[in-house]
């Protein structure tokens, strides 16, 4: 069984009366451990894949199975759940909450999870130490550059010890030394066992990814590795 | 999640603030007039509350009491007019223990070159033995005495240059006319702890009283009742209407039993109380609007913030429960502190309108009561919105 198994997955947004397709039958299985690089023109629906994938849409039509679970026939909170403990989201533009600590940020998916106080803020501790930010616990995000910000986020995605990593366009936003430094980190990530699946613009990120999946509206085109 | 909440209240504190206003202006509201309800309540109770019980007044005209003893004001019928008769009637009514009919005039009271206007009661001493009138020097009046009086204590030692004691002579004018008579003091009423009852006056004599106003026929103007049983006022009250209505039908008179005046103005000062609570609801309801308002504000302004929870995977219920908790807390705070303003203002409120207030234990918790439910209630529409959000659409926003 595959980490990952999509067939027929179809998405379609309703736009007024009409029904706008976006993916249009997916068909791709993931493995575990992958590093998989997602890759494709824009508007090709590959953040709405990694949406379906994230749990934090639905599918139309079609099949996705994660860890052989059927996700269009999960409850809203078995989803929050999966989002929750089994997956880390790294988003482009960070979404981390500003007026609240780094620190606080990281710890957050573990206060929803409802973790003990102290382990809590261990392992935001040692999560920030990890990724070079032990010296910016108490600041906020915003008062950080945006390759901080995004390691910050990479510490979050981290909290509850998930087995996947989405990244769409992690380094989307970033200059070329903070590029490298994030995909040092997911490169780290996937060496420990962590299966990653990244969307990209920029080939250079891709070096260390197993395979690149290309997409083309709303189907996948071709798979290299 | 509680954490969160009160994180997101120390990020916010002014807001906080600004929304909870109306509650706490609710509360404090509640609170002060609550208190001041009560303390009138408290405060009549008390007036009232070593008041005989037992006592029914007659008096000639339409009463402006409400007891059931009263004849309709608006029938054009001439007041009764009262006399030895009724006093005798009323003596023979089954029940009645002791009659104390009454006279009061204004006069002009004269004592070594000094003139005060003062009250003149008409009394009958045989009869008046045991009603409240303490006498602190000389003695009290007696059957036999005519051109006697005793002076309550207040125009005794504060009314002239001289105190009035027992052995001087006074001279009672009546208004107006250029009559006059004098008077032998013979005692000083005790200070009066009880205005309503022995009051200031001179008392004198009926007959001496009738001589002094020189009337064609004398009346009384009130006569004092005491029942035997105490229990049993109201229904004596009743008997006695009957039997005066005999000779004075046609006329109006008011008999009432003080319990029923008592009883009725407690009623009413009851209706005045909750009628203020009242007002003080409605102003939390407005606050409580004003919340919501600013709720959804905040839920607004904190769509991506919610789209990120979500994101990280908290559920709807977990949205829901960390805004109710929100406006819970609060309501929680601003009730507290509306219940310490609330507690200053009717302090404030009862010392310059001079009225008795207390804050009451049952207020505290109504006002507490009342704001923490109604925030909650005020965050429940926000927090189902924020509880609502896709979360994808809400990662957009900002
Ligand atoms: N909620 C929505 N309603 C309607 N159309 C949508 C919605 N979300 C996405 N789309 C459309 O679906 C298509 C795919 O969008 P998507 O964001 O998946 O593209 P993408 O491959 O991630 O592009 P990019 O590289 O620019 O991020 C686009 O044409 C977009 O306009
Ligand atoms: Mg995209």
């Amino acid at each position: 069984m595959s980490l990952v198994e999509i067939s027929g997955l179809e998405k379609s947004y309703r736009v007024g009366e009409m029904e706008v397709p976006v993916l249009k039958g997916i068909e791709l299985e993931i493995e575990e451990g992958e590093f998989v690089a997602l890759m494709g023109p824009s508007g090709c629906g590959k953040s709405t894949l990694m949406n379906i994938l994230g749990c934090l849409d639905r599918p139309s039509k079609g099949r996705v199975l994660l860890k052989g679970r059927d996700l269009s026939r999960l409850s809203d909170r078995d989803l929050a759940r999966i989002r929750r403990e089994e997956i880390g989201f790294v988003f482009q533009s960070f979404n981390l909450i500003g007026r609240i600590s780094n620190l606080m940020n990281v710890e957050l998916p573990m206060t929803i999870k409802e973790t003990a106080r102290n382990a809590r803020s261990d392992r935001a501790r040692e999560l920030l130490e990890s990724v070079g930010l032990g010296h910016r616990l108490d600041y906020s995000p915003s008062n950080l550059s945006g390759g901080e910000r995004q390691r910050v986020a990479i510490a979050r995605a981290l909290a509850n010890d998930p087995s996947i990593i989405l990244a769409d366009e992690p380094t989307g936003n970033l200059d070329e030394r903070s590029t490298t430094e994030i995909m040092e980190i997911m490169y780290e990530l996937n060496v420990g066992g962590r299966t990653i699946i990244m969307v990209t613009h920029d080939v250079e990120t891709t070096k260390d990814c197993s395979r690149m999946v290309w997409m083309r509206d709303g189907m996948v085109q071709e798979v290299t590795s | 999640m509680l954490e969160y909440v009160l994180l997101s209240f120390k990020a916010d504190r002014r807001r906080a603030l600004m929304s909870s206003l109306g509650i706490i202006i609710g509360v404090v509201s509640i609170i002060a007039l609550l208190s001041v309800g009560q303390g009138l309540y408290g405060g009549v109770n008390e007036q009232f509350g070593d008041l005989d019980m037992d006592l029914i007044t007659v008096r000639p005209g339409s009463g402006m009491g409400m007891g059931p003893g009263d004849r309709p004001a608006s029938t054009p019928e001439e007041p009764a007019e009262f006399d030895d008769k009724d006093v005798k009637i009323i003596d023979n009514v089954l029940g009645v223990k002791d009659v104390y009919p009454l006279k009061t005039t204004r006069v002009l009271l004269s004592f070594r070159g000094d003139n005060t206007s003062v009250s003149v009661i008409g009394i009958s001493p045989e009869e008046h033995d045991d009603l409240k009138v303490v006498v602190a020097r000389g003695r009290f009046l007696t059957g036999s005495d005519y051109k006697a009086a005793v002076v309550s204590h207040d125009i005794a030692e504060d009314f002239f240059r001289m105190d009035i004691s027992p052995g001087n002579q006074i001279r009672l004018y009546i208004d107006e006319e250029d009559r006059y008579s004098d008077f032998k003091v013979v005692g000083v009423l005790e200070e009066d702890e009880d205005p309503t009852y022995a009051s200031s006056g001179v008392y004198i004599t009926h007959k001496a009283m009738d001589d002094l106003l020189d009337v064609e026929e004398y009346h009384y103007d009130s006569i004092i009742v005491r029942a035997e049983d105490p229990a049993q006022v109201e229904a004596l009250a009743e008997e006695v209407e009957k039997d005066l209505s005999r000779i004075h039908r046609d006329e109006a008179y008011n008999v009432e039993a003080l319990s029923t005046r008592f009883e009725s103005m407690l009623e009413v000062l009851n209706m005045i109380k909750y009628a203020l609570a009242g007002i003080g609801s409605i102003s939390l309801i407005v606050g409580a609007i004003g919340i919501s308002n600013v709720m959804m504000l905040t839920v607004k302004e904190r769509t991506h913030e919610i789209g990120v929870m979500k994101a990280i995977g908290a559920t709807t219920w977990d949205i829901r429960t960390l805004y109710l908790l929100d406006a819970g807390m609060l309501g929680l705070a601003s009730s507290l502190l509306g219940i310490a303003l609330g507690w200053l203002v009717s302090d404030f409120v009862g010392s310059v309108a001079n009225i008795p207030q207390e804050v009451t234990l049952q207020s505290i918790v109504f006002g507490l009561l009342f704001g923490v439910v109604i925030t909650t209630v005020a965050g429940i529409y926000p927090a189902n919105k924020a509880a609502m959000l896709d979360p994808i659409e809400a990662l957009r926003a900002e």
